[in-house]
């Protein structure tokens, strides 16, 4: 791996490289470049995830033609595609490494171990939300013990929108959480549930499953759960896989053509009143 | 293209959450918590996570203003600190050591804090030294 990514720095295939390196005892996200060569030989695999694709973001909005190389997991790709559709990042001048996964219900054996959240104590299993279910398993509480579960999770928020920052795909210059007639400045709590639902339905088509925002969320709020499902909707109406469709999502920036045809809707079922 | 992530300690409070720095060409775009940092495992609050815009603020103070017949007057560091001193000593004359007190923060280093409780007693000749945290 570090012999390809010195080749690639020397014959300026790419510009720069970001991947990680131990900086004070701390693997943290590094970025390579041409001129400290020699570097390239202290490249890790970090178990702690950052998210590659928001800093190479950050660099194409300052040098738009620069070429970047980074080391991709599973998560880093899906965002990257999702980055492409919506035209942040250009495909052209991104190339990536592909490197182990972490450890998940999808993959048992990985590199990195921050996917998986840590056990729930007994109170949060009773009245919230656990963030090891499966959607199904939320679904399957009734409407209302849903809905309390829930509601329990929400207005706990401290609104430090952490799950906005370090989102890799969040990358709008106007956000609908500043706006004052959603979410307005200053009230803690946030205007509950109005927060979450504003960033949920956002999220559709978008959310690559990541699982950053719950791992930054000081609170433990199932957010992956909320985005699941949210994207489970847009699976189910358009057939749209978030992350790996090569169409651009049905939630579009206004005056994109959107391509996606809904799936055929399903008659609806006569209810019959007597 | 000159990228470099910079680790750092959140200067907001007392807590020491371990942060990370993005910075390109020069300048901070963005903050990130460290998600191995033992204090904060990846985890910030609303502060935290907007460090940056504080540095790069356009209404941040970047030399001393001294006020000067009721208006800021901007000045440099050798003045300012003349004046100050000229001022304290005169407070001092006037009213003895115990008229001035010293204020840390926990937002400043530890040994930024022994260094002004020093100058309070060993300078100033007062025991009013107080903290932050407990106002």
């Amino acid at each position: 791996m570090n012999n390809k990514v010195k080749a690639w720095l020397e014959d300026g295939t790419i510009d720069v490289f970001l991947g990680y390196k131990e900086v004070d005892h701390h693997p943290l996200p590094y970025c390579f470049t041409k001129e400290r060569l020699d570097e390239v030989d202290d490249l890790l695999l970090s178990p702690a995830r950052y998210s590659l694709e928001k800093i190479a973001t950050h660099m194409t909005d300052e040098e738009p033609d620069i070429k970047i190389g980074m080391l991709a997991r599973d998560c880093n790709s899906r965002a990257l595609n999702v980055l492409y559709l919506w035209n942040q990042l250009n495909p052209d001048n991104v190339r990536t490494v592909n490197v182990n996964c972490c450890p998940s219900r999808l993959k048992e054996h990985g590199d990195c171990s921050y996917l998986e959240p840590e056990t729930v104590g007994a109170y949060k299993r009773r009245v919230g939300v656990d963030n090891n279910l499966a959607l199904k398993d939320v679904e399957a509480y009734d409407e209302t013990e849903r809905l309390d579960r829930w509601m329990y999770e929400f207005q706990k928020c401290i609104k430090c929108y952490g799950c906005r920052n370090i989102c890799p795909v969040c990358f709008c210059k106007e956000c609908s959480l500043e706006h004052d007639e959603l979410v307005r400045t200053g009230p803690l709590l946030p205007d509950v549930p109005v927060f979450h639902m504003v960033r949920a339905v956002h999220m559709a088509g978008r959310c690559i499953d990541c699982g950053l925002c719950e791992a930054a969320c000081p609170m433990d709020i199932p957010l992956r759960l909320l985005y699941q499902k949210v994207n489970q909707i847009v699976m189910d109406l358009f057939d749209y896989k978030t992350g790996t469709s090569v169409e651009q999502p049905p939630f579009s920036i206004l005056g994109d053509t959107v391509t996606l045809e809904p799936k055929p809707i399903e008659p609806l079922k006569v209810i019959n009143n007597e | 293209m000159e990228c470099k992530l910079v680790p750092s300690v959140c200067s907001y409070c007392g807590t020491g959450c371990g942060v990370l720095f993005e910075v390109i060409n020069g300048k901070i775009v963005s903050t990130l918590p460290m998600k191995t940092h033992p204090v904060n495992e990846g985890k910030l609050c609303i502060k935290g996570w907007n460090l940056h815009e504080h540095v790069n603020s356009f209404m941040r103070l970047k030399q001393p203003l001294v006020k000067t017949f009721g208006r800021f007057i901007k000045t440099d560091w050798d003045e300012a600190i003349q004046l100050t001193a000229d001022r304290f000593r005169e407070i001092i004359e006037k009213y003895g050591p115990d008229s001035i007190g010293v204020l840390v923060s926990a937002k400043i280093t530890n040994e930024e804090n022994y260094l002004a409780q020093k100058f309070a007693r060993a300078a100033i000749g007062t025991n009013n030294v107080d903290h932050c945290a407990r106002l």
